[in-house]
């Protein structure tokens, strides 16, 4: 296996802070290196560098043995490196195949050709076994397919070294599976994989080498039939992990019950069905489920930003049912929402005032129709440290933060009301390891205070790890229900996937 | 420091604006074929002067800063009021009618002068933001409607029911108040009245009100990110009708204290040929939206046109220079924002690199 990419002592300096220091990596061609550490560790910086998209202060980029430094994104593309970002950069309302294309469109007298374009796609789809149908819209294509295309698109630009950034984020688990078979499938094929990633797992399934990065330096670079998801973890935070502690069952009281619930707009498929059941103190109950099954819904209904058509939700035994956000907050809820920059952070304001939201308005922060922002502060500082969020100050925008911090920030505010339910929606999304053992805890910790908690992830292992029963949401109705007993990833995957849950496949609807 | 950075930031773009403005005043300058800098010359001394001529500026901007209050306020809660002009009339047709029929002391008639004025122009406003949360009619287009309908209805009053027959020439106005509700001029012989100083406490108010309170944050997050505000228990159209009811109120005042400091009767066409309410929308977006910000962009406008009615007395050079140098800012000020609506998606690419 000989080298191809080789990056040697990189080192990035940010006034005082090092971002990179001694970073050397060598990939060689049809090899899968994935490079994993927590966030903030260094991976964006290095990969930035690679990509010309930031000047190394010091170190020297190897391409087939010889000395290279890209301008950017396009000069690197021309060199056969090319990113898949984990935000794709598509256009929704082109086909499929036209996004394949864009930028290297084949012409045929100085016009679009698009037989070709729809030919070039197709071949390229088939030599690499991806599967995508080339006329279709891109919008209309499931989170899965639009990365396919994404990643065909690197390809049909040439690229023989193709990066991939936190590419299973937005997956569903069985979509997980099929890109750990293409990127085996692209190795196979002679091309070098660079994947970013900090779920072990899929590392330990794919991975030929990997290197770990932790506060900007390699803390281990090794084979993966040499390791284990332990060790990497080990290497990763610097410590072991902290096992979650066994627990006493301690369920009380009746908290939220949601009784046939359905929602719906008119001549639709509902996409709530008949929904009930019940959130008990002292417990925390998991909703699996592939998103876009009804969850996000639920959670609106529940938490006043949706209507909903018929049933009912009661909240402590007060009706809640389509009343206002606020009073449903001041009932006793706190909602960590399962898009963060969509509902959960204003990103051009301070990191004070997003923590102040839902606090804005309370007697114990405010006199009179003053804000009390000094009070307010000591809260707020608490927060950052408990949480470990990293800001410069309280001062700094919000969208300065990176992903995991202002998760940690919402996570922190929402529990800070200590209201008795707690909608959790994805609460360790894009967090690193460490990050994710705090917000574990924490839960816990609430529930065994004999609040309630429901849980929504997409996350298997955190519902599995967490939850004290475990709902499956499909189709907008619920499938089924385990005890934290019963439950195993194949039982649910099972009945996400609108089996019965028995074994059967048949689906539910 | 990080203050100062940003105070740089937020004065940078709206200057860069004025400088090519100022440009494009030039060229226009010299088509007409007139000398550039004592053109400039002379417009500095229209608007500033003298003590007389910048007193007439500051009389110029109380009601263009009155307006721009009320659209920051609107602007920061993403809401678009397009309709200070009717606003404007309603109310001070309104307060001028109090002024003339109702009894009473002159300390009293013109308080209560001013407290009609506010809650007509407030109420005018309200009701499309009502249609708004009733049946979703957009307040951009009927803000806009509104204004004709404001426009032409106190036409008609004042050329017919309330149209003052005393004179001898039938023009269409009220009679004249008299003297004890008139606002007093603040120095002998000129012409700024204490509208100035209500504006300006005005101003210090919204501040404080956008700083401090639990209202102004939940303003303030509602521009910023809609749907965080929603999540966050904050009453979208609570804020919203607030928001209408004082924009619409600002300009109900600047109406009232024009007619009780400046002309002392309603006079149809006389707030609406100035083009308050219109100078009083880029007053705001020129500050972009900030309070204090507002008092010099509306003083900086209002001087434009001081200062291009003294080009006209002196030179060759019409009145319409100051049109243009408007123009040309509109058109870099919505570029600007143009501008930031581009490097915020640019970033927000780059940011997942």
């Amino acid at each position: 296996m000989s080298v191809r990419l080789e990056m040697k002592n990189m080192t990035k300096r940010y006034g005082q802070f090092l971002a990179n220091e001694g970073v050397s990596i060598a990939v060689g061609a049809g090899e899968v290196h994935a490079i994993v550490g927590e966030n903030g560790a260094g991976k964006t910086t290095l990969m930035r560098m690679l990509y010309g998209m930031e000047e190394p202060t010091s170190g020297e980029i190897l391409l087939d043995g010889k000395p290279v430094s890209f301008r950017g994104p396009d000069d690197a593309i021309r060199h056969g490196v090319g990113m898949v970002h984990q935000h794709f950069m598509l256009f929704p309302d082109f086909t499929v195949a036209e996004n394949i294309v864009i930028g290297y469109e084949p012409k045929r007298g100085g016009f679009f050709d698009r037989a070709k374009a729809m030919a070039d796609a197709t071949a390229l789809a088939e030599r690499y076994r991806i599967p995508v149908s080339p006329t279709a819209v891109l919008g209309e294509c499931s989170i899965g397919e639009q990365q396919r295309v994404e990643i065909l698109k690197v390809l049909y630009q040439g690229a023989e070294i193709i990066i991939l950034d936190e590419p299973t984020a937005v997956l569903t688990p069985m979509e997980v599976s099929e890109l750990l078979a293409t990127i085996r499938t692209l190795a196979e094929a002679g091309k070098s994989i660079l994947l970013i990633t900090h779920k072990l797992q899929e590392v330990m399934e794919v991975a030929d080498r990997i290197t770990v990065l932790r506060g900007g330096k390699v803390t281990g670079a090794v084979a993966a039939k040499d390791t284990s998801a332990e060790e990497l973890a080990r290497l990763m935070v610097g410590r072991d992990l902290e096992q979650l502690s066994e627990r006493t069952e301690q369920r009380g009281e009746p908290l939220l019950v949601v009784h046939q619930v359905t929602m719906q707009e008119k001549k639709k498929k509902p996409v709530l069905d008949q929904v009930s059941f019940a959130v008990h103190h002292g417990e925390i109950v998991g909703i699996a489920g592939v998103s876009g099954n009804g969850q996000s819904e639920l959670l609106q209904a529940i938490s006043g930003l949706a209507a909903v058509q018929s049933g009912t939700i009661r909240l402590k035994d007060t009706d809640v049912t389509n009343r206002t956000v606020a009073l449903i907050r001041e009932t006793g809820l706190a909602h960590i929402p399962e898009d963060r920059y969509f509902w959960g952070a204003a990103k051009e304001e301070t990191v004070a005032e997003n923590a102040l939201m839902g606090y804005h308005r309370l007697p114990a922060f405010s006199r009179g129709i003053i804000i009390q922002r000094k009070w307010f502060h000591h809260l707020v500082a608490a927060w950052i440290e408990r949480f470990a969020i990293k800001t410069s100050s309280a001062h700094e925008k919000a969208g300065n933060l990176s992903g995991g911090n202002l998760q940690k920030l919402i996570v922190a505010r929402e529990m800070g009301r200590e209201t008795p339910l707690l909608l959790a929606a994805e609460p360790t999304r894009g967090v690193d390891i460490g990050a994710m053992e705090t917000i574990h805890q924490a839960l816990l910790e609430k529930r065994n205070k004999g609040d309630g908690i429901l849980l929504v992830s997409s996350e298997l292992s955190e519902i599995l790890a967490l939850s004290d029963r475990i709902l499956v949401m499909f189709e907008g109705r619920i499938v089924g229900e385990l005890s934290r007993a019963e439950a195993t990833e194949e039982k649910i995957s099972m009945l996400m996937a609108g089996g019965r849950g028995d074994g059967s496949t048949q689906a539910t609807a | 420091m990080e203050a100062l950075k940003q105070l740089r930031n937020s004065l940078l773009q709206p200057l860069i604006a004025t400088a090519i403005g100022l440009a494009a005043g030039a060229v226009f300058i010299s088509i007409v074929g007139a000398s550039i800098t004592e053109t400039y010359q002379q417009m500095w001394n229209g608007a500033f002067g003298s003590f007389y001529f910048f007193m007439s500026t500051l009389a110029r901007s109380t009601p263009i800063l009155l307006i721009a209050l009320g659209l920051a306020m609107a602007f920061r809660a993403g809401v678009f009021n397009m309709g200070a002009e009717g606003q404007m009339v309603l109310g001070a047709l309104s307060a001028a009618l109090v002024a003339l029929y109702m009894p009473g002391a002159g300390v009293i008639k013109l308080l209560a002068a001013l407290i009609t004025g506010i809650v007509v122009g407030g109420l005018w406003s309200l009701l499309a933001g009502v249609l708004e949360a009733k049946f979703k009619i957009q307040l951009l287009i009927s803000t806009l409607l509104f204004n004709y309908i404001a426009v032409l209805f106190t036409s008609y009053l004042v050329s017919d029911p309330f149209q003052d027959k005393s004179g001898s020439a039938a023009l269409a106005q009220t009679a004249m108040l008299e003297k004890s509700v008139w606002l007093p001029k603040l120095f002998p012989g000129m012409t700024l009245h204490a509208g100035f100083v209500i504006a300006i406490v005005a101003a210090v108010g919204l501040f404080l009100l956008f700083r401090f309170t639990s209202f102004g944050y939940e303003v303030k997050m509602l521009g910023s990110n809609p749907f965080f505000a929603l999540y966050g228990g904050v009453s979208q159209k609570r804020v919203m009708l607030i928001s209408m009811f004082v924009s619409g109120g600002f300009a109900g005042l600047a109406g009232t204290v024009e007619v009780l400091g400046a002309q002392y009767r309603f006079v149809d066409g006389a707030l609406t040929m100035p083009g308050y309410a219109w100078t009083g929308l880029m007053a705001a977006l020129l500050a972009n939206s900030n309070p204090i910000g507002v008092i010099f962009a509306s003083i900086f406008l209002a001087a434009l046109q001081t200062g291009a009615m003294g080009v006209e007395r002196n030179t060759e050079v019409p009145l319409e220079l100051a049109s243009v140098i408007q123009a040309v800012l509109i058109l870099f000020i919505s570029a600007r924002f143009t501008y930031a609506w581009w490097k915020k998606r640019k970033q927000g690419r780059e940011s997942h690199a």
